[in-house]
């Protein structure tokens, strides 16, 4: 997947590439309007995550831009300013997705996987880690060709911690993916563990393997 | 007390005191000048009947009286009084005056005795008491309507731009116009007040200005930040920095979550939402509640649905929060295994939760940052949202606690 980042920030975007890199993605940054429409008119990018507040200019503009000349590419608008008007604008001209910062990265990855995975690969995409498959557009999930139920929560997790493999993830970024922003998370890490408890329970009651580690104090982490 | 009520209460009071003077005075002077005259007129009479009996005529006249008698006559003073006489023909005593004086005529002494009629001073003062209460009202009344008349034109630019200016926001793009007038001091309060409205707008759209910025130079060093901490979770750490670093998460994510309620606040102030359209509040409590099904669960929850269809015109961003706030406080401050009830009618929207009565004055409940100690729990914002929301749609919000459940409920 290539994705081209355009941010004024060089910590959020050191942060982004870092990540993006270490999950088998191409990563291309554009710090100014310039840089990105320059970058937009000579290359392909297959989802271009965008700030808004750019020093010399709005990124709203550069949507028109994207869907003028590369109608797959997948937009996903980064604002600081949670303006409903913002993102009303930028979903119609063509956006494909709104982030409010701050963000979690492991938000941030599930939701250019699920753009890529819907507009490159046209919801054809399986995601596989050892014998399991799972098929995002049915929400179904398999071992071995074997249906396994999961509930929804327990699906969205498991695609939370696959996409987001190898990396600890907060209690709390779970909760934000789960049930949203407006909810208050301390609340609910009993919940989020529940969750996990039966999820784990039911990968290792089939593949006989563990994938989640409890890193004490600090979230889980999803390894195969 | 509307101003032409107020001009003509005091238009009325300075009539009648006014009328009231002048009527007096004119009463008492005219009885004064007339009682002169007449007392003149009595003593030419008098001096006739006189200069009659001088010249040896028989005096008879009506309403004279001609008495002949001795020296000790002329003693006796020049008097004017009045009197009361029957009269015969209307069957009525009426006041007369009399003018009496000693007179002496051919070397007799005669006492001479004139009257004349007075109209009755009572009649007098009951006709002056009567013209000058209907000047008086005449006055007022006529008074009041060319007041009215009048003032309808003269106020009508003035009633017109307070209507506009009741209407006006400097929130909205428009700016602040206003009917022209003659008149210099509304030509002069239109001119402050459109400044006024000019800098309104200029002050509104700076601080608006200021609120974007704020907004976004907080969230960016919040992102930082929260990333840059996400990034040392992935170090093995030992069990005393992973709490100290859980510390800084938690009040990174707490930072951020009151600065979005507040900008969200200030949002709502300036009723910044134009997203209004018919939204299904049925859909959308199903819809919360559905994602927050496992949540109640896992508190042992018993949620009791009640809910009817109901649309409201409203922005569809905004009933999302409302409902889910609305539904989030419910679940934090339910008791475990308690009842939930929601209901939802054409008229209301009620969100009932068992749970222990509030520690706090009711008054402090729909505050920012109101319930202190109690609210560690949410950001301390969530139900001035919902207050500030129902404001802007014109719903009441109102809280009660009975049965030992706490009732929020939305009047459309």
């Amino acid at each position: 997947m290539k994705v081209l980042f355009v941010e004024d920030e060089p910590v959020l975007l050191e942060e982004m590439e870092t990540y993006f890199n270490s999950h088998d993605c191409i990563c291309e940054q554009a710090v100014t309007f310039g840089q990105a429409e320059q970058k937009l008119r000579d290359y392909m990018y297959d989802v271009v995550v965008l700030d808004i507040t750019l020093p010399d200019g709005n990124g709203i503009d550069l949507i028109e831009d994207i869907r003028k000349s590369h109608l797959e590419t997948g937009i996903l608008i980064l604002s600081a300013k949670d303006s409903l008007q913002d993102k009303l604008n930028g979903l119609n001209l063509g956006a494909d997705d709104y982030l409010t910062k701050p963000f979690y990265l492991e938000e941030l990855n599930a939701r250019v996987n699920a753009i890529y995975r819907r507009k490159t690969l046209k919801g054809a995409e399986q995601i596989m880690f050892d014998d399991f498959t799972m098929h995002p557009a049915s929400k179904s999930f398999f071992f071995k060709g074997n249906e396994v139920s999961l509930t929804r929560k327990e699906y969205d997790m498991l695609i939370y911690f696959v996409i987001n493999k190898n990396r600890v993830v907060s209690k709390a970024s779970i909760v934000e993916h789960l049930w949203g922003d407006h909810f208050d998370q301390s609340d609910n890490f009993d919940t989020v563990y529940v969750h996990m408890k039966n999820l784990r329970k039911k990968l290792c009651n089939i593949s006989g393997k563990d994938y989640i580690k409890t890193v004490y104090g600090m979230g889980y982490k999803f390894t195969y | 007390m509307k101003l032409l009520s107020k001009i003509s209460y005091y238009h009325f009071w300075l009539s009648a005191i006014v009328l009231g003077i002048t009527g007096c005075m004119l009463f008492f002077f005219l009885r004064n000048e007339i009682s002169k005259e007449i007392e003149e007129q009595l003593e030419l009479q008098t001096n006739m009947v006189a200069e009659e009996i001088h010249m040896g005529k028989n005096v008879a006249f009506p309403l004279v009286n001609i008495t002949e008698g001795n020296e000790s006559l002329m003693k006796l003073p020049k008097v004017f009084k009045d009197t009361l006489i029957y009269d015969k023909v209307q069957k009525v005593t009426e006041g007369y005056y009399y003018f009496s004086e000693s007179r002496k005529i051919n070397g007799k002494p005669y006492r001479i005795m004139v009257m004349t009629t007075y109209i009755g001073w009572d009649n007098y003062s009951k006709t002056i008491i009567y013209i000058f209460l209907s000047i008086a009202a005449l006055l007022i009344i006529l008074g009041t309507l060319v007041n009215y008349f009048i003032s309808r034109r003269i106020w009508k630019p003035f009633l017109i731009n307070l209507k506009r200016m009741q209407g006006y926001s400097v929130s909205s793009k428009e700016e602040l116009e206003l009917t022209l007038t003659d008149v210099k001091e509304f030509k002069e309060m239109n001119k402050v007040l459109i400044d006024l409205a000019a800098r309104g707008k200029k002050e509104y759209t700076a601080l608006k200005e200021f609120t974007e910025n704020a907004s976004h130079e907080i969230q960016t060093p919040l992102s930082i930040l929260k990333t840059r901490l996400e990034s040392i979770s992935q170090q093995p750490l030992t069990v005393d920095l992973a709490r100290l670093l859980n510390d800084a998460k938690q009040a990174t994510i707490r930072l951020s979550k009151v600065n979005k309620g507040l900008l969200l606040l200030a949002k709502l102030e300036n009723n910044a939402f134009t997203d209004v359209q018919w939204v299904s509040l049925q859909d959308v409590l199903k819809r919360n509640l559905d994602l927050m099904e496992d949540l109640f669960e896992h508190k042992g929850l018993h949620v009791e649905q009640l809910i009817q269809n109901k649309l409201v015109y409203a922005s569809s961003f905004l009933m999302e929060i409302l409902v889910s706030n609305l539904l989030t406080n419910a679940l934090s401050y339910a008791t475990a295994k308690a009842k939930i009830i929601i209901t939802l009618s054409e008229q209301t929207l009620e969100i009932s939760n068992e749970g222990e009565p509030l520690s706090f004055p009711v008054s402090k409940l729909f505050t920012r940052f109101g319930k202190g100690a109690a609210g560690n729990k949410g950001n301390g914002l969530g139900l001035s949202i919902v207050k500030q929301i129902c404001k802007i749609n014109n719903w009441q919000v109102n809280y009660h606690y009975n049965n030992s459940m706490h009732h929020f409920s939305i009047t459309f």
